[in-house]
């Protein structure tokens, strides 16, 4: 190569990069952009277990019950009306609207509907992602259409909070000539249809997805824009950087408090804030020492200062949480707060000193977290709430980190550690789903209960454990919602007398959006771009300009 | 055919047609050293691949446990555990591995879709491959012409820029240049975008054949569509591009200043030939042979260096795809990824060792 050869590619290179940075033509005004740092998982509903493949399913399909955008509210939605309840409450009866019919023109008759919905049953518990065997094959025990009208859930135990199950990604209409009856289809070829406002045009699961209106939907969610396009991000500082600069319209979801800080200061973006599902806290082992003396689960609940961890840490990003049952669901109260009025180092001390705590013969503490799986504030939070059981002065407080995949066994085993962090996010929008897990058949560590052959709850460890059982089932079978939720509110507080765990703080969710995006006014918290606490985003309520 | 397969003839094909010709007309030596050579190759491909394996599995913790979190059901943890054959001894295990790494089934993911990773890597790797390669020729050119220049201009404020450049270029972090970049051109100054391979909605209109978008773009004629992959590739071609250029200026700069002090170039310069057809006509030549060795030797900087670039400017090729699956302690991909790195790197370097062999006669075993 000789110089001439050099300068003829220097000058091209050149050329190149002004060429190219001429911007194509903007994209058109009709096209909405969100981005995402989550990922495709599976698209198949009767398999699919994560908070965006839901999101995307509830978009392109539709279900018999649904959530009144931006609230947990339920409203019929392929279903007539609100169903029929059996008096035993193990028959759930509903009757399908006529004229509903699948992105390909498909009709959806109940029999259709019901024998997908049998997927749930039958190949479900097989599929990788097995969302089945939580949230359809421990409480239904049929799907049945006796008519082309009517379908009917025969439940192997009645529960209440059923409808709010219902409403969920995994029971919507899935097309038949897609989703076929004996296999799992986690990525089928595009276009996928439903019978929601929209289907899937094209996708790439690590790209995009290209979704458009769905012209033979007929309910009342209708798109208003000509295609949807989800981008899909591995960094969420890059999303951020995207936003930013226009390159999409919408950020949606994973934010670090530190991403919100800068993205606040933005002109021409709005940040959205919900108060979301993910909470943080402490699994306290009850069978294991010092964990088994209330005394000492007590002192701990009394000496924790949430607002130390939401200020220092979080900077404010996160909120306290003194109820495993966050603010806005059923029943939700502030029970921990009420108990112990944390922090009180005072009461901390009365309750270690009734257990033969002292200065000199303090409490040995270890608290196990995984370093990474939270992000790496984890460790700074875990600092604060050692400083703070150490203020006591009859508290030894001994931080282990342990990386995930060996922690979560361990942990919600219940037989080796006897205290560590963990994360939760509902499964269902229900207060249940917030205290069952945490209480019933070992409670995810918590030791509350032994687990039993053929029992649902387990065997309580002693009476206010029972108390705790029977309020909880209760509870589960309760339709009156009053009633429901003021046996909620009791569970809490024997709960909270408990600490069968510590709860912390829960996160909230975030929107980031552009100044030409806008929610529907006609629904709720059109500021979040009608996204409610559970997390639902309706792609047909956002409109650009 | 699936993109990747198309890829592995594109590249393959030439590839074969080449070593049969060398094979065919080079000379004894040359076949026994290639012979050599490759079967060095094989040898080092299985020890890395065993070392892959054993050090997954050394690692604490379950991966179908971490995969499956806290609300996984012993069911779900046993199914997953048979499907994936976990529950069996670990010879098998590991006989297993060899024979489906052989075979190229890599087997499924254990995380989100549970997708074949075959599927998922021949998604990825076009990615990369049409970031790798600019960004290589970019960092050649810098690289062969900064350090001649450096050498011609020895000693003087142009040499010492350059000597500067390559050291600080190098020891920049590459996502900090990337998101400098980012910030500057396009946040700031909006030329180029900011993520991604294409253009959202222009990237809907392109029909993909081999994934490379922007020989997808040509052969399916769509300008606007090419335009915008070359707008998508300059800020992260830059990036991954001028980091890697830092060596090659440093390497030229001093195989060139070596060569101008052979005879040959003595006696070229007593016959009058101008200096600079001397250092660009007759020094660098020969002092590009150890560059070429040097390139085979930065191709597993280069993939580590894709992995950062991919990550920070959200390209989906194998790198992200690498950072994505080791958060998700999706040990099956990883230890997939990480084999076919390995097996990319020997095999460039057997490229690169026949090609050099080519260039220099005196190379033989």
């Amino acid at each position: 190569m000789n110089r001439k050869i050099f300068v003829a590619a220097t000058v091209g290179a050149l050329m190149m990069l002004l060429l190219v940075s001429c911007k194509p033509k903007a994209a058109l005004a009709a096209n909405i952009i969100i981005g995402t740092t989550d990922k495709v998982a599976s698209l198949d509903s009767a398999d699919a277990y994560a908070v965006h493949d839901w999101e995307v399913i509830k978009n392109i399909s539709d279900g018999l019950l649904t959530w009144k955008p931006g609230t947990t509210d339920l409203e019929a939605d392929l279903a007539t009306d609100m169903g029929k309840i059996s008096p035993d409450g193990l028959t759930y009866t509903y009757t399908l609207k006529n004229g509903i019919k699948f992105g390909d023109g498909t009709p959806l008759t109940a029999t259709v509907y019901a024998a997908q919905l049998n997927r749930l049953l039958t190949i479900g518990p097989k599929c990788p992602n097995d969302v089945a065997d939580t949230l359809a094959v421990p409480y239904v025990k049929s799907i049945t259409a006796p008519d082309d009208k009517t379908i009917v859930f025969q439940l192997t135990t009645p529960i209440a909070f059923f409808p709010q199950i219902l409403a969920g990604a995994p029971y919507v209409a899935s097309d038949p000539n897609i989703f076929k009856a004996d296999a799992c289809n986690l990525f089928p070829t595009a276009p996928v249809y439903g019978v929601g406002a929209w289907y899937i045009d094209s996708y790439n699961a690590d790209e995009q997805m290209v979704l458009k209106p769905n012209p033979y939907y007929t309910g009342p969610l209708k798109p208003q824009a000509k295609q949807v396009i989800v981008r899909f991000y591995s960094d969420p500082n890059t999303m951020a950087l995207a936003v930013q600069s226009g390159e999409i319209d919408v950020a949606w979801r994973l934010f670090s408090p530190d991403q919100l800080t800068q993205l606040k200061g933005v002109s021409k973006l709005s940040i959205g804030t919900i108060n979301g599902g993910a909470i943080r806290y402490l699994i306290l082992n009850h069978t294991q020492k010092p964990f088994d003396d209330p005394n000492v689960v007590k002192a701990i609940a009394s000496a924790v200062d949430r607002n130390e961890i939401v200020d220092k840490v979080y900077g404010g990003q996160v909120n306290p949480l003194y109820s495993m049952v966050p603010p806005g669901f059923l029943g939700a109260t502030d029970a921990f707060d009420k108990m112990y009025g944390a922090p009180n180092l005072d009461a901390a001390k009365k309750y270690l000193e009734a257990s033969g705590y002292s200065a000199a013969n303090p409490a040995k503490i270890e608290l196990w977290y995984p370093p990474e799986h939270y992000g790496a504030s984890t460790a700074a939070w875990m600092q604060v709430i050692k400083k703070q059981l150490e203020a006591t002065g009859e508290m030894q407080v001994t931080l282990q980190a342990q990386e995930w995949s060996t922690y979560a066994p361990a942990l919600t085993g219940g037989k080796a550690y006897g205290a560590g962090v963990l994360g939760w996010f509902f499964d269902y929008p229900d207060s249940s789903n917030y205290l069952d897990p945490f209480v019933f058949n070992r409670g995810e560590g918590t030791n509350v209960t032994t687990p039993q052959e053929g029992s649902l709850t387990g065997i309580p460890i002693n009476d206010k454990a029972k108390q705790l059982v029977d309020l909880l089932n209760k509870a589960d079978i309760e339709t009156d919602q009053a009633k429901r939720a003021d046996l909620y509110k009791q569970a809490q507080d024997i709960y909270a007398d408990l600490v069968v765990t510590l709860p912390l703080f829960y996160q909230a969710e975030h929107v980031v959006y552009r100044s030409d995006i806008k929610g529907s006014s006609a629904y709720a918290t059109a500021e979040t771009l009608n996204i409610g606490p559970n997390i639902v985003f309706y792609y047909s309520l956002i409109k650009k300009g | 055919m699936s993109p990747i397969a198309i890829l592995a003839l594109i590249i393959g094909i030439p590839s074969l047609l080449l070593l049969i010709y060398v094979f065919v007309r080079g000379s004894t030596g040359l076949r026994r050293y290639i012979l050599t050579r490759i079967g060095l190759t094989l040898p080092m491909i299985f020890i890395l691949a065993t070392m892959v394996f054993l050090i997954l599995r050394i690692l604490p913790g379950d991966p179908v446990t971490s995969a499956l979190g806290p609300k996984g059901t012993p069911e779900q943890i046993a199914h997953i555990r048979t499907t994936l054959g976990l529950d069996k001894p670990l010879v098998v295990q590991y006989g297993t591995f060899l024979w489906n790494m052989v075979t190229l089934h890599f087997g499924n993911s254990l995380v989100g879709g549970h997708r074949p990773i075959l599927d998922e890597m021949s998604e990825r790797f076009p990615a990369t491959l049409e970031l790798i390669l600019p960004a290589s020729i970019l960092a050649l050119l810098i690289g062969v012409y900064g350090g001649a220049l450096a050498a011609a201009q020895r000693k003087r404020v142009v040499d010492f820029s350059l000597r500067i450049y390559s050291v600080v270029i190098y020891s920049l972090p590459v996502f900090w240049l990337g998101l400098m970049l980012q910030l500057l051109f396009g946040l700031r100054l909006k030329w180029f975008p900011i993520s991604g391979r294409i253009d959202a909605v222009i990237g809907t209109g392109l029909k993909t054949v081999t994934n490379i978008y922007s020989i997808d773009a040509l052969l399916s004629g769509n300008g606007p569509a090419l335009l915008s992959v070359l707008q998508h590739l300059v800020l992260p071609t830059i990036t991954l591009g001028l980091i890697l250029s830092g060596v090659f200026v440093r390497m030229t700069r001093v195989n060139v200043i070596e060569t101008l002090h052979c005879d040959y170039i003595a006696a070229a310069r007593a016959r009058g030939i101008r200096e600079r057809v001397l250092i660009y006509g007759h020094a660098l030549k020969n002092a590009m042979i150890p560059v070429i060795t040097l390139i085979g030797l930065q191709v597993a900087i280069l993939l580590a260096g894709a992995v950062l670039t991919e990550t920070v400017f959200s390209w989906p090729g194998m790198g992200s795809y690498l950072v994505e699956r080791i958060s998700a302690r999706d040990y099956t991909a990883v230890q997939s990824v990480i084999t076919v790195f390995a097996m990319l790197v020997a095999l460039i370097s057997l490229a690169v060792d026949v090609i050099y062999s080519l260039v220099d006669p005196r190379v033989r075993y």
